[in-house]
């Protein structure tokens, strides 16, 4: 049987190796794909395009617009009227506009109320508000208001509040997500393509073994895939914290990647060619990844899609793997995501399992 | 007028030459007939003169000379081409009539009196008339075929180019189609190229081509073509010359031999061929297995296996004997229920009724069925291996697989890549080799592992006319030496004439079970094996 199994772990990996267009296209996703995400993905206000309009002296609108740097804005820009600004705003050439009327001085000066008028680009949402944020912080500080309180802040497990670290990892383990799935259902659909099918089922061998190779052959890809990727991109660029073990984390992620598999098994059952493949394992992988708290935090979820939450293994994966990257999770305490990880993997796994096997 | 002639084309697939300088000329009315094996050059030609692929070279069709395409492109309306594939031009969710509609459309032709009077035609010509409201995927192979025929003529082409329309097709709708294209060449004028797997359609034609790796070998009519190698054919010599070659009813030489002359067929050209260009194949050893030859002399019996799917019964109480050192075709067309039969047999398909006898044991069990497989050696049809392995891995890996010791298995491996002929290429990906070799190496997969019985789908479909005589006289000795059993589909109806018992299935059914001496005396009206086969199915 042993010799079996690895015969046939052997000829999946060979296989593997063979077809470079394949390797070339993991390499890709594990590399570059991780390090796009990470760099490219911006949710703070970088290089905001400023524009203004001055209708005072310039005394205190300097002392604000000298707030405003790089690299979050770039350097401010005057327009003679709120005409121009509109249509620089509307070109989009400026993103957030300040109008300074010609008494907002002198009424700050005499104590009333002052009023600075602001024009935002909100199609860029995120980045107009936390510019506006910025600006009322600016506001606040110069405005020297008497409020006996000091805010001190303690940024814990990311101290720079960096979120490349954060991106970058979310987006590994998607891709961990998406080539476990893929990959396993490629290697048994590819038989069926090339019609070496049959002499699959022919060999004297027990199904199980074979499918279990052919799944293991491919978990194996994938796991080197993710010592690449951590290597080079998650702690060489992004310099990502490692506060708790490594070792967790890819015992975390093997049992994941069999989870992913059994989807791909379930995949490879149904479909006929690699194209169904490919259109499959994305209707199947979108709301799993959705639902995992990737993108956005589960607790900020509509209630029904937080229950439904539960059943994506890469729920527990992503909690996990935040865990043991940034707040330095002890072994011991991290059972409740290897639980809800092999439970809910192993369930899938089984499934997948049992709908390839009815094919032999 | 309607003068085809065809001047110095070649073309290119990828660097690779798959036709070199290629030139004929056809007349109004006639018809020409593409024969050589996969790979010879005829479809890349046929995709040339239909101007659906570049080429390099001249054509010109009714005084009208391209050289590319596009240059084609005016002559498309009176071009028709129907690809290689059963019912590849077919959408098998539109009924016939639908399909008749589309084809008239997507051509713009006027759907007058005059034109339904010619569909209606050719809709009776072919059978179809009654079929009119079926969709095209619930028709036969044969229906398909004569359906793509029809569709490809509706708009009156003045060239007709058919890649293999017949291979594949049972015998009576292969009579049809002829017919239909024999009447639409009188009343049209029309000039077909046609290419054919079958020899004795060839014959039939006003004049052959024969391709051979790139190149046409020889042209003109068929008779004369056989006459000129008539001196070289004799009737087998059971040793040989140097410069002589042998398939197992006849021997093929340069050098006069002392022998009688047999009657040669088309093949005996590219016999001549591979002579006269010193292309010879090492004759044919085998050494006796490692396993013993003792078992029983029944080695399979099956009796009544029925198969059926929903409503529709693919095997109706099939019963079929496998003896000991004996080759039994099992015959019949597209549709007659060979695969599923097979795949019962092979243990890929569950028994629906009826049982199955390994070696005097029945078959029951998932056990009994993983035993089964283990005593049977299979060659797939394409001879389907592992693309991204070499010869050497994907023999070790069948090796493994059948759990034969390590060295056994090496041994094994360098004496059948020797005596088989593929030593030379154990380091090549099986899509580099040539057809033949594949075929052979397929074969070595199948016997690693010395099955009991041998079963082989369509083993020399494509493959041309040496290698599958090479390859006849390799299941000859294994037969002899190994004393296996081995079960043969095959479509070339020469080829049946090797076997010792055939088969023959026509829907789901036995039809006959004999010997071909046999056969030969319940049918004294036959001449060739192909009217038996033919009378069964009328």
């Amino acid at each position: 049987m042993n010799r079996i199994f690895w015969s046939i772990v052997g000829k999946e990996l060979i296989g593997f190796i063979r077809s470079w267009q394949l390797v070339l296209v993991v390499l890709y996703m594990f590399s570059v794909e991780v390090y796009i995400a990470g760099s490219g993905i911006e949710i703070n206000p970088r290089n905001v395009a400023v524009g203004y309009v001055d209708g005072t002296a310039g005394g205190l609108s300097q002392k604000i617009l000298t707030h405003l740097h790089g690299p979050e804005f770039l350097a401010p820009r005057r327009f003679n009227s709120q005409r121009e600004l509109s249509r620089a705003i509307f070109d989009k050439e400026i993103i957030v506009g300040l109008v300074f009327d010609a008494d907002f001085e002198k009424k700050w000066r005499q104590n009333k109320s002052a009023q600075l008028d602001i024009l935002m680009d909100a199609t860029a949402a995120s980045q107009a508000y936390t510019t506006l944020n910025y600006l009322q912080h600016i506001v606040l500080d110069i405005s020297k208001v008497n409020i006996p309180v000091d805010i001190v802040t303690h940024k814990l497990f990311n101290q720079n509040a960096d979120n490349h670290t954060f991106m970058a990892l979310t987006e590994l383990l998607s891709i961990i997500t998406m080539l476990s799935i893929i990959l396993t259902a490629v290697v048994f659909v590819r038989e069926k393509e090339q019609g070496t099918w049959d002499l699959m089922l022919l060999m004297p061998v027990n199904p199980k073994v074979i499918i279990l190779a052919k799944s293991f052959s491919q978990i194996i890809v994938v796991m080197t895939g993710i010592v690449i990727s951590l290597g080079f991109v998650v702690l060489g660029i992004f310099n990502v914290p490692v506060n708790g073990s490594l070792s967790a984390f890819l015992l975390l992620s093997f049992f994941f990647v069999f989870a992913g598999s059994g989807i791909g098994l379930f995949i490879a059952a149904v479909a006929r060619d690699v194209m169904q493949v490919a259109q499959l394992s994305i209707v199947v992988m979108m709301p799993l990844i959705f639902l995992s708290g990737a993108w956005t935090p589960i607790y900020a979820m509509h209630p029904a899609l937080q229950y439904l939450s539960y059943i994506s293994p890469l729920r527990y994966y992503i909690e996990g793997s935040e865990s043991i990257f940034y707040r330095g999770t002890e072994w011991i305490d991290l059972w409740p995501y290897f639980m809800g990880v092999i439970s809910v993997g192993g369930v899938m796994y089984w499934i997948g399992f049992r709908k390839i096997g009815r094919l032999f | 007028m309607g003068m085809l002639k065809i001047d110095q084309v070649s073309v290119t697939h990828n660097k690779r030459r798959a036709i070199k300088d290629a030139s004929f000329s056809a007349n109004e009315g006639e018809i020409i007939g593409f024969i050589g094996a996969d790979g010879a050059g005829k479809s890349s030609l046929m995709h040339a003169i239909a101007g659906v692929i570049r080429f390099e070279g001249k054509i010109s069709f009714q005084n009208t000379i391209y050289h590319s395409p596009s240059e084609a492109q005016i002559l498309k309306s009176k071009i028709g081409l129907m690809p290689q594939g059963i019912g590849l031009v077919l959408y098998d969710l539109l009924t016939v009539g639908e399909h008749l509609d589309f084809f008239a459309n997507i051509r713009d032709i006027r759907q007058d009196d005059r034109f339904n009077e010619y569909k209606n035609r050719l809709l009776r010509m072919a059978g179809l008339d009654k079929f009119i409201d079926r969709r095209a995927g619930n028709l036969s192979g044969g229906m398909m075929q004569k359906l793509s025929l029809i569709c490809t003529l509706l708009h009156r082409p003045k060239l007709l180019i058919l890649d293999e329309p017949t291979t594949g097709v049972d015998p009576l709708s292969r009579i049809e189609l002829w017919k239909i294209l024999d009447q639409i060449r009188c009343e049209e004028g029309t000039i077909a190229l046609v290419s054919t797997a079958y020899m004795q359609e060839a014959a039939q034609m006003d004049r052959v081509l024969l391709f051979d790796e790139g190149e046409i070998i020889a042209q003109g009519c068929a008779k004369e073509l056989i006459k000129s190698v008539q001196d070289m054919t004799y009737v087998r010599k059971p040793f040989t010359t140097p410069h002589s070659m042998s398939t197992l009813d006849t021997t093929y030489s340069l050098e006069p031999l002392e022998a009688e002359h047999a009657e040669p067929t088309l093949e005996a050209l590219f016999f001549v061929n591979a002579l006269q260009k010193n292309r010879i194949l090492p004759s044919v050893e085998i050494t006796p297995r490692d396993g013993d030859t003792s078992f029983s002399s029944v080695v399979m019996e099956a009796q009544g296996l029925t198969k059926t799917f929903g409503d529709f019964v693919a095997n109706d109480r099939v019963d079929i004997r496998l003896c000991r050192g004996e080759i039994l075709g099992l015959l019949g067309s597209n549709g007659a229920g060979k695969t599923t039969f097979i795949k019962m047999l092979l243990g890929l398909l569950p028994i629906d009724d009826g049982e199955l006898n390994l070696l005097g044991k029945r078959i029951e069990t998932a056990k009994d069925r993983q035993e089964l497989k283990s005593s049977i050696g299979y060659v797939s049809q394409h001879f389907a291996l592992y693309n991204d392995m070499t010869v050497r891995e994907n023999l070790h890996y069948f090796a493994s697989m059948h759990q034969i010791p390590m060295d056994i298995a090496i041994k094994r491996i360098a004496r059948y890549s020797e005596e088989l002929g593929f030593d030379g290429y154990m380091d090549a990906i099986p899509t580099e080799l040539p057809l033949g070799i594949n075929q052979r190496f397929s074969l070595a997969a199948a016997l690693l592992h010395e099955p009991v019985i041998l079963f082989l789908d369509e083993p020399t479909s494509g493959v041309d006319a040496i290698a599958r005589a090479q390859f006849w006289q390799l299941l000859v000795a294994l037969k002899e030496k190994w004393k296996i059993a081995i079960l043969i589909t095959t479509h070339y109806m020469s080829e049946a004439e090797f076997c010792d018992r055939i088969v023959l299935m026509r829907d789901g059914c036995k039809v006959a079970d004999d010997t071909i001496p046999n056969l030969y005396t319940a049918h004294p009206n036959a001449k060739t094996f192909e009217e038996i086969f033919l009378e069964y199915y009328r």
